[in-house]
């Protein structure tokens, strides 16, 4: 009897450990995903009760809507360019930190800051540095007579992305830096070696060596990088808003306009949904090519 | 490639590295200066008695709801973390799959059924539904890295506490925890810079100037209307007073949160 009671306990404790972070982040997440699921078929205002079945309608507007396609837009360009840089600017200071000069860790902990600090900090104080007339970027590029390069930053529709951009690099190249740090750190000498002995110059063993062994740390930025552009909003909110125009509207700001300013949950939520599948699909063949990538070698 | 380096090609990179310290250092650096213009230490003052914003209850509302839920999830995690690694039960990794999946979502992307049933519900502007979704959102990740951490802790040590009859929870809490110590603190100092840093799940849930956070007070200083230089040395002050805490979190712990923070993130 006793070992029979005993069997059942053991087959039910492990369930046991599971059974908080089911119901906390299991459970509250995948009914977050099936209510916008569910929403994304209504339309509704979010707020009283008047809620009317649309089925797809909701959807099919959204394809038809051009300030759909900007957002995404927007956000790939951002993708794009933020991981690019990002990842060069990362590697490169890898490597020169990796000489270990003088002041090596000083510089590295200054370069890392901002992934410590909140992004709407960061954003703020970019903000202010940015400001057409008063900011100190322009003060200090007309004090420097590059009047020409003292452009409306975040009002001019031409730049404000790129500024976005440029912030966003700020915040984050630290960690792609330290990423391909540790990563180097992680590299045996002797490859160096008998590339040096070999005569290969620095920029043949960076593209011929170093890059190459580096694959693995690249994919890995590359997949934060694709979760890190669909869940970018602090800084987009705090220097622009999405503006001037639409000219820095992501797909997250976007649907926090549709549902919190416009009250068009339905909305909202359809835009929610088309996210999470981009999200989804992303992370999978990103996967897929990292395993493949890892039996090539 | 990184020894017996030339005289011009060491002076070549330290140049090189000197010029974006520069960069990187400038927007700090200048805030704080802007932050002492006109008034001088005046300026910190008038943010401290500013009549909207309480620094001291803006700070106390960060920190609670931070380190509340860097405990649960360090707590729920490390519970699950176990069983996934060293238990055996049907459908384990179905279970952690489907948990792991939720890495994958962007907070925004579900943000219309959070918003509506917090209204609804009547929980906007209370703890709880902040730190709910900073435990929901956190936990899949940190169960990830607490996972992979005690899968590197072999079975051997567990199986002879297993044979002399000690209890599951037995060998959670005096082997597992104190063996996996270095990720737990990894997984509590994370989750407590995210949910400090967190912006949008605030923003969602908070009405009253009360219940601020850091991250939202920085924003209001900053949505404000700052055409004086008074007001714009006032606003550098109040955002320096709003970062001051990571700051300080960062120049003891540098080291730390460096490795901490990235190499979470590597899959193995």
């Amino acid at each position: 009897m006793s070992i029979a009671k005993n069997k059942l306990a053991k087959k039910i404790v492990p369930y046991l450990y599971v059974l908080p972070i089911i119901i906390l982040s299991g459970l509250f997440l995948y009914y977050c995903i099936g209510s916008t699921a569910y929403t994304s078929l209504y339309e509704w205002n979010g707020i009283n009760d008047e809620i009317k079945f649309i089925g797809l309608e909701n959807y099919k507007n959204l394809f038809e809507d051009k300030v759909f396609y900007i957002s995404l837009f927007n956000t790939l360009i951002f993708f794009v360019f933020t991981v690019g840089i990002q990842a060069m600017l990362g590697l490169l200071l890898a490597v020169l930190l990796r000489a270990k000069l003088r002041g090596h860790t000083l510089f590295k902990s200054i370069f890392f800051m901002p992934v410590v600090m909140a992004p709407i900090i960061i954003a703020s104080i970019f903000r202010i540095m940015m400001d057409y007339n008063l900011g100190n970027l322009n003060v200090m590029l007309r004090a420097l007579h590059l009047d020409f390069l003292a452009v409306s930053w975040l009002g001019d529709p031409k730049y404000s992305l790129m500024s976005v951009i440029i912030v966003n690099v700020f915040e984050w190249m630290g960690f792609s830096m330290v990423m391909y740090y540790s990563g180097l750190l992680a590299l045996p000498d002797d490859v160096f070696e008998s590339a040096k002995i070999d005569g290969a110059g620095f920029f043949n063993t960076l593209f011929k060596i170093t890059i190459p062994m580096l694959k693995g740390t690249t994919s890995t930025l590359i997949v934060l990088g694709i979760v890190g552009s669909l869940k970018t909003f602090d800084i987009v909110v705090m220097l622009t808003g999405g503006g001037p125009g639409r000219s820095t509207e992501f797909i997250t700001t976007f649907l926090y306009k549709r549902t919190i300013e416009e009250y068009k949950a339905g909305s909202g939520a359809a835009i929610g949904i088309i996210i999470l599948i981009i999200a989804f699909v992303m992370s999978i063949i990103q996967i897929k090519f990292y395993e493949s990538s890892q039996k090539d070698m | 490639m990184f020894s017996n380096l030339k005289r011009s090609e060491k002076i070549i990179i330290e140049v090189v590295l000197i010029l974006f310290f520069i960069i990187w250092l400038y927007p700090i650096m200048q805030s704080v200066i802007e932050s002492l213009k006109i008034k001088g230490i005046a300026n910190y003052i008038a943010v401290l008695k500013h009549p909207k914003i309480n620094y001291p209850r803006v700070l106390f509302n960060s920190f609670f709801i931070a380190v509340s839920s860097s405990f649960v999830v360090t707590f729920i995690s490390s519970l699950a973390g176990y069983a996934f690694s060293k238990l055996d039960f049907h459908f384990k990794n179905a279970l952690y799959y489907l948990l792991i999946a939720c890495l994958a979502i962007p907070p925004a992307s579900v943000m219309t059924p959070m918003f509506s049933a917090a209204k609804n519900l009547h929980l906007m502007d209370t703890y709880g539904s902040i730190i709910l979704p900073l435990v929901a959102f956190n936990s899949p990740f940190m169960l990830m890295v607490i996972k992979n951490y005690f899968d590197s802790i072999p079975d051997s040590v567990i199986e002879a506490a297993t044979i002399d009859g000690c209890s599951t929870f037995r060998i959670y809490a005096t082997m597992m925890l104190p063996l996996g110590i270095p990720a737990v603190i990894n997984v509590l100092v994370l989750t407590f810079i995210y949910s400090w840093n967190d912006f949008l799940i605030p923003l969602l849930f908070v009405r009253k100037e009360s219940m601020y956070t850091v991250t939202l007070a920085a924003q209001y200083f900053t949505a404000a209307k700052n055409q004086t230089p008074e007001m714009v040395a006032q606003l550098y002050a109040a955002l320096m007073l709003m970062t001051l805490p990571s700051m300080i979190i960062y120049i003891f712990g540098q080291k730390y949160l460096q490795s901490g923070l990235t190499a979470g993130s590597v899959k193995e």
